[in-house]
């Protein structure tokens, strides 16, 4: 599902920010990406999601080759992944509603046919209350809940989500984990970056662990620190 | 043809929402009313800047196409009228009775075929053509002033001018023959040459349309830089893209294109009263009148209107479609 072969990352011209990364993620699978602060996870989603390119190495989604891949076939392979930025990226003139139903609407579906599933979705991650509310007015865990119901909403095939609990209380963040859980049990490959070690050691998941450049595949673990 | 299939898949009902200002807008009926917001805020692409130099443009290509149709329709008017008439001319010098001499050559003309009407027209018809020129004062019956003999032809089966023209000159001494030929050329010409006068500023004016546009539509995309990258990342292709933009510029043709035109018809409206205020004298109002007719603009005019208001938001559309991809290429 995604391969990453010797894949190095500068940049400009500064240090190189990942060094010979090689490692795979089979369809279906949960995976945890850790490190510390600027270690360079959010760079790592970032290639997988084609919006910066490798200075070393392929990578491959969906058995797709990233470096020859046209705008046209970006465009199709983006709407199979969800994501969630660590800055959420809403969009400001818009709702809560209108944010979480983008990725629906940009692949072209009627607006009658979705307009239940994104309510009941906002009613899911707790913003029930806040549909019509603009992103201005959101506090920071809601703007993240809204960002992860637009990632999640398109059931995509992999999730990939930068601190998706870093706003919020455990008991709203164990309630985001679940619906990942959820996600995954359904098909959907997830990918989650994270510093959160009380949030990682609820799931049995392997860890994907970056240090000064290095990625290196840890063993699921549970409990342990 | 993805513009044809843009046109279907076009929110019309919608339209109404899109061209009218946004406070007017939210009060229209629910079923007017465009989806759901605008992905590319409206006032970031067609400020009120925007949206008054392409209603001038527009009110500029009216007045061109306009004037250049109303030329072209007096004059053709014109021709038609002095294509189907001669103008027989008697000089008064060396002919004792005038007046009888008048009677024989009208005589003589209508015996000729091809000729449908004879009309021998007055000294005092005579004087009221010169009267223009030189006003009219009591002096001028003094004066020895060419008399006309206005010839109706038969247009289906025109005389031979040669032979009457001869035969005249045989019978009769100090008659010419006025074929009107060279004033058919002469308005052809003018015709011709206003036409192509407003061909050029037509050209012009789309062109600077167009470069607006251009410059618009790359402003408009480097201010919501953000809300293009967030589209791709949500899996937006180019066409969604572009068609955000697109829908604000379509609406700024047809609101600018409107208004403009508008403007224009107005100033159609009132141009007879204006050739008469600004006429001054007898002369120059005759002559205006001369190219312009009436000065009204006749029902095809003001289609021809309706069309450029058509024009200018199609050209506001595909040139920011183009310009859209243009800039999205530039970024990958
Ligand atoms: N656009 C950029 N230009 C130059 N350097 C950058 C850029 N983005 C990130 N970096 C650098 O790359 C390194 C990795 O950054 P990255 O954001 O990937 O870290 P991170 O692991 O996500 O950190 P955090 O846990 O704080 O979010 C950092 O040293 C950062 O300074
Ligand atoms: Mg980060």
């Amino acid at each position: 599902m995604i391969r990453f072969d010797n894949v190095g990352l500068r940049y400009g011209s500064g240090p190189e920010i990942l060094r010979d990364v090689t490692f795979h993620v089979h369809p279906g699978s949960f995976h945890f990406l850790t490190g510390p602060s600027g270690a360079g996870k959010t760079s790592l989603l970032r290639l997988l999601f084609m919006s910066l390119r490798p200075s070393r190495g392929l990578i491959f989604v969906f058995g797709e080759n990233l470096a020859d891949l046209p705008p046209a076939g970006r465009a199709a392979l983006r709407r199979r992944i969800g994501i969630v930025f660590q800055d959420f990226r809403l969009l400001d003139h818009l709702t809560t509603w209108e944010n979480v139903a983008l990725p629906l609407r940009v692949m072209g579906q009627t607006e009658s046919d979705y307009a239940d599933d994104v309510t009941d979705l906002l009613h899911w991650v707790g913003l029930g209350n806040r549909i019509h509310a603009y992103p201005e007015t959101l506090s920071g865990g809601e703007k993240q809940r809204a960002a992860i119901a637009r990632a999640v909403i398109g059931r995509p095939e992999l999730l990939l989500a930068d601190e998706p609990t870093g706003n919020v209380d455990p008991a709203i963040g164990n309630r985001l984990l679940r619906l990942f859980v959820e996600l995954n049990r359904l098909g959907t490959s997830v990918i989650i970056a994270t510093h959160d070690y009380a949030l990682m050691d609820q799931l049995e998941a392997p860890r994907l662990m970056l240090h000064e450049g290095q990625l290196q595949v840890g063993a699921p673990q549970m409990g342990a620190r | 043809m993805s513009f044809l299939s843009d046109i279907k898949d076009y929110p019309w009902t919608s339209l109404l929402a899109g061209i009218l200002p946004a406070r007017i807008a939210a009060r229209l009926p629910e079923r007017f009313q465009a989806p759901s917001s605008q992905i590319v805020p409206p006032a970031s692409v067609a400020g009120r800047a925007l949206t008054v130099v392409i209603a001038i443009m527009t009110f500029l290509a009216c007045l061109t196409a306009g004037g250049v149709y109303m030329v072209h329709q007096s004059a053709s008017a014109w021709v038609d009228d002095i294509a189907s008439e001669i103008t027989i001319e008697l000089n008064p010098l060396n002919t004792t009775d005038v007046e009888k001499k008048m009677t024989l050559v009208a005589l003589f003309l209508a015996k000729q075929p091809g000729v449908t009407r004879v009309k021998p027209m007055s000294a005092d018809d005579s004087a009221k053509l010169l009267e223009p020129w030189l006003g009219s004062t009591a002096a001028l019956s003094a004066l020895p002033v060419p008399r006309l003999i206005a010839v109706e032809i038969d247009r289906s089966n025109p005389p031979d001018m040669k032979v009457i023209e001869n035969a005249l000159n045989q019978n009769f001494e100090g008659v010419t023959l006025d074929d009107h030929r060279r004033w058919q050329s002469e308005i052809k010409t003018i015709t011709r040459s206003t036409a192509l006068g407003g061909i050029v500023v037509l050209g012009l004016v789309a062109a600077a349309t167009i470069a607006v546009i251009i410059s618009a539509t790359r402003s408009a995309m480097a201010t919501n830089r953000g809300i293009i990258e967030v589209l791709h990342f949500v899996g937006a292709n180019d066409r969604f893209i572009s068609s955000e933009f697109e829908r604000h510029f379509l609406g700024l043709g047809v609101r600018a294109g409107l208004v403009g035109a508008l403007a224009a018809a107005v100033t159609f409206l009132l141009l007879p009263f204006l050739l008469h205020l600004l006429g001054g004298g007898a002369v120059t109002e005759a002559e205006t009148r001369r190219l312009l007719g009436t000065g009204e603009l006749d029902i095809w005019g003001y289609l021809l209107l309706v069309v450029i208001v058509v024009v200018v938001a199609a050209l506001c559309t595909i040139t920011s479609r183009l310009g859209v991809f243009r800039v999205l290429k530039s970024y990958a």
